[in-house]
């Protein structure tokens, strides 16, 4: 037997072992409109898309017998909990969950360690998680609420969203998100907005020391102002600057001004204490 | 005349009564109505200062004392027009319209003065801020008091992995500077509601913080 083969043997091994140690649970509920589903899943990640019809389906993958999964329906609202028993940790109390939901359904999702993502869904979303990545997309007509320690965040596609991202350190980026409120607060991480800023919308984003970038298209309309008390704000776009501002707009690190039609145009706050502010017009490709 | 000769001459002949007039004004002010509004707003404020500067007028002795000592370090000269009554370089106050002569320097000494306020004052402040440490046990009792004792949250990351503890211990320094920094621009800015807001944001991040800590451990 050469080299080659005992090496494939042992990885087979390893894999058919770690696969016969895996445990795959399912789990259906029938569900009236707008239901309410919550999982709370301390090592692992949770994943949730649209199903056809009133109905949540969970598909969950536990990686030992140290975790168990408690599930439960009351009323209209299902409760899905990773159970780690006793000499669990982050490696064998680890559970993924694919869960399918009704268009509909108000979403609550947390997990310390994990991936957590939510798609094509217009009810509301709240997500949170430490170090969790956090992916949202396809959203309307719905709350977004986002909280992290330091897991990157990704918005994506959230049309009339109430949209509220808190996050320590975590880079967070958003791309063609609008909606009547728009805010994220960051202690340290960056901020990246790619987007027009809809219109009659409050977008607020503040970083204590972590750098702001919003990428608009030319025909972006808001009212925006940018101000960071420690580092540099620049604007690649020419505004319309105010003529009664209540801060100092003219030694680089504010500036105040509108772009395109006031009549449509929403407020736009940057706000950064050692971070710098960049403006930037979107160039087509 | 035109305006600029009649503004020019007012200063030194009109008493603020118009009794003093010469034809050659008066002409001009029955043909312009920028100066005769001008004129009248001007005699308005001369016939209120009437008695400001009856009150205010120091003594003459005052203003002589004040010229012989200018003369005497050479500072101003004796005058060579000799047409005026009064040779002295020091405005008198003797005239309806003295109290505009004396504006300039008056508004100079006020400016100066309140410079000098503002000065101390924003070194007073930047003294504080400079001093910021000696003023942490009063923050940090802000903070214990809502309930945010980083004690609490230290042993409550203990918990965690190691890489976790770090990310904690890490992200509770960067919102403590955070809260420092939201509080430094409040406090330079008592006004500015952008300013308060960020403070209260600066808070919201630290109970996240806690929240975070507290609702993931192990159980």
């Amino acid at each position: 037997m050469s080299g080659r083969t005992i090496e494939l043997v042992v990885v087979g091994a390893m894999l058919a072992g770690t696969l016969a140690a895996q445990t795959h649970k399912d789990y259906r509920f029938n569900v009236g409109p707008k239901a309410g589903v919550s999982v709370n899943n301390p090592f692992g990640s949770v994943s949730v898309k649209p199903a056809t019809g009133n109905v949540v389906v969970i598909n969950a993958v536990l990686y030992s017998d140290k975790v168990e999964v408690d599930n439960n329906l009351v009323g209209n609202r299902v409760e899905i909990q990773s159970h780690l028993l006793p000499g669990g940790d982050a490696d064998s109390g680890r559970v993924d969950y694919e869960i399918l939901v009704p268009a509909d359904a108000s979403i609550t999702l947390h997990s310390s360690t994990g991936s957590l993502h939510a798609e094509k869904l217009h009810g509301d979303v709240t997500l949170e998680g430490a170090a969790a990545t956090v992916d949202v997309r396809d959203i309307s007509n719905a709350h977004v609420h986002v909280k992290t320690l330091n897991g990157p965040v990704t918005i994506t596609n959230v049309q009339d969203g109430h949209v509220e991202v808190d996050s320590l350190s975590g880079e967070v980026t958003l791309t063609s998100v609008t909606g009547p409120l728009v805010q994220v607060i960051s202690t340290s991480g960056g901020i990246n907005y790619i987007g027009d800023f809809g219109d009659r919308g409050e977008y607020r984003l503040t970083s204590h020391s972590g750098n702001i970038e919003a990428t608009v298209p030319g025909s972006t309309s808001a009212d925006v102002s940018a101000r960071s008390v420690r580092g540099e704000v620049h604007d690649d776009i020419p505004l319309q600057p105010k003529t009664h501002t209540w801060f100092p707009t003219n030694n680089g690190s504010a500036f105040w001004g509108t772009m395109g039609q006031t009549t449509m145009s929403s407020t736009v706050v940057l706000r950064s204490f050692s971070g710098k502010i960049h403006l930037r017009k979107r160039t087509s490709k | 005349m035109n305006c600029i000769e009649l503004q020019a001459s007012l200063a030194e002949t009109d008493d603020g009564s118009g009794l003093g007039r010469t034809s050659e004004q008066r002409a001009h002010l029955k043909t312009c109505p920028e100066c005769s509004a001008l004129v009248a707003e001007l005699d308005l404020i001369a016939s209120s200062a009437i008695e400001l500067r009856a009150a205010d007028e120091p003594s003459p002795r005052v203003w002589n004392s004040i010229e012989i000592a200018l003369r005497q370090e050479g500072l101003i000269r004796p005058q060579i027009r000799q047409q005026r009554p009064s040779r002295s370089l020091l405005p008198s106050l003797g005239s309806r319209w003295a109290w505009a002569r004396w504006a300039l320097p008056v508004a100079a000494a006020v400016l100066i003065t309140v410079g000098v306020y503002v000065r101390q004052h924003s070194l007073v402040q930047q003294l504080a801020r400079d001093t910021a440490p000696a003023a942490v046990p009063n923050e940090v009792s802000d903070v214990a008091i809502a309930g945010l004792n980083d004690d609490d949250l230290l042993l409550e990351a203990a918990h965690q992995s190691p890489a976790m503890q770090a990310q904690y211990t890490d992200n509770l320094r960067r919102v403590n500077q955070y809260i420092q920094d939201a509080k430094g621009v409040v406090a330079a800015n008592p006004n500015d509601e952008e300013a308060r807001r960020s403070l209260m944001e600066a808070y919201q991040e630290k109970a996240m913080l806690f929240e975070l800590a507290m609702d993931r451990s192990l159980p």
